[in-house]
């Protein structure tokens, strides 16, 4: 298999569905892993999100019409199981933003799969102080280094409107860091 | 305007590194993980479909009977039945008719109430000669069983 439409024609057909599955995780684990670990932080976490991602894109499959990228379709899936997955949280803790946000960099700090320096640590703290919308726009510019075009179909959101995100994501960011960055040595 | 060309701030000029890892070989038992719980998630969605499929007929059945329940015995039990109970009540329960049945106890004194209740009682062991009360006694016992109880 090569492409993604060989990948879905596998994944059509009955006697080839498990094994064209299996391929597909292989092919997109790792990606779709780091673009939910940025968001949620915390490995256990990213854990039960990605096979939470997975279970849905399998039940999903029928459903999948090919109007968009197949690598679009499994990322705007993990993005929503992230939300998702945030929001019960928040919900469940009937914390704030500003509490949520302390809960994130405390998680983060405490995971022992966080290898991150002070600067590091510095700039995941100012992501997380940053919406929604911006984070995920900010980490899928900065870190995956994602088109906006495809940021666009996976968010559905037009490409102007993340532009803007970005900008604002960036000057907050900025601001964060320089009135952080003196306690850290160059 | 927004374009990141024009946005230079200094953090963007560092070099991005991950600061994240995995557990060792994390991403090698990934799909074996995946696809087992995706069939543990597919037995139990089976196991719920069969108990559904069990109950459907049962579910049928009592929708059945509630849908006609409402359409059918409901209507009728309140719009035919409720003229006809209105009419039995007003001509087997007037107002007068419950007053004949009540007892107007403020007109009885204490004296009479009391020879009410205990008359029947006393009156019944009046009635009754003592020679009966021997012989029924001693309908069960010999002459000697009966001497002995005499004399103890």
């Amino acid at each position: 298999m090569t492409n993604d439409q060989q990948i879905l024609d596998s994944l059509k057909d009955p006697s080839t569905k498990e094994q064209a599955f299996r391929y597909l995780i292989s092919t997109y684990k790792e990606r779709l892993y780091w673009h939910i670990r940025k968001i949620v932080l915390n490995h256990d976490d990213t854990d039960d999100v990605l096979q939470n991602t997975f279970i849905k894109i399998w039940n999903g499959l029928d459903s999948f019409r090919a109007e968009s990228s197949l690598f679009t379709w499994l990322y705007r899936i993990a993005t929503n199981e992230s939300i998702t997955f945030l929001n019960q949280r928040k919900r469940k803790s009937m914390t704030s933003l500003t509490d949520e946000n302390q809960y994130l960099i405390d998680n983060l700090e405490g995971d022992s799969y966080f290898d991150g320096d002070e600067w590091q640590l510095l700039l995941q703290k100012a992501i997380a102080t940053l919406p929604e919308k911006q984070k995920l726009v900010f980490n899928m510019k900065y870190f995956d280094e994602i088109k906006y075009e495809e940021m666009s179909e996976i968010l559905e959101t037009s490409v102007g409107a993340l532009k803007a995100s970005y900008h604002h994501a960036v000057k907050k960011v900025e601001e964060y860091v320089k009135s952080h960055e003196t306690r850290i040595e160059p | 305007m927004y374009e990141e060309e024009n946005i230079e701030p200094d953090f963007l000029k560092r070099p991005k590194t991950n600061p994240f890892r995995t557990p060792d070989y994390y991403f090698e038992s990934l799909e074996d993980r995946i696809m087992g719980n995706i069939e543990d998630k597919a037995k139990k969605k089976s196991s719920s479909a069969k108990i559904i499929q069990f109950m459907k007929p049962a579910l049928g059945l009592a929708a059945s009977f509630t849908l006609v329940y409402l359409l059918v015995y409901y209507p009728i039990n309140t719009f035919l039945l409720k003229d006809n109970t209105k009419t039995a009540f007003s001509t087997t329960a007037p107002a007068d008719l419950l007053n004949d049945y009540s007892i107007n106890l403020t007109s009885i004194d204490e004296n009479s109430l009391v020879d009410a209740i205990f008359s029947d009682e006393t009156n019944n062991i009046a009635e009754t000669n003592p020679d009966e009360f021997l012989a029924y006694l001693s309908s069960g016992l010999n002459d000697v069983e009966i001497y002995s109880e005499i004399q103890n």
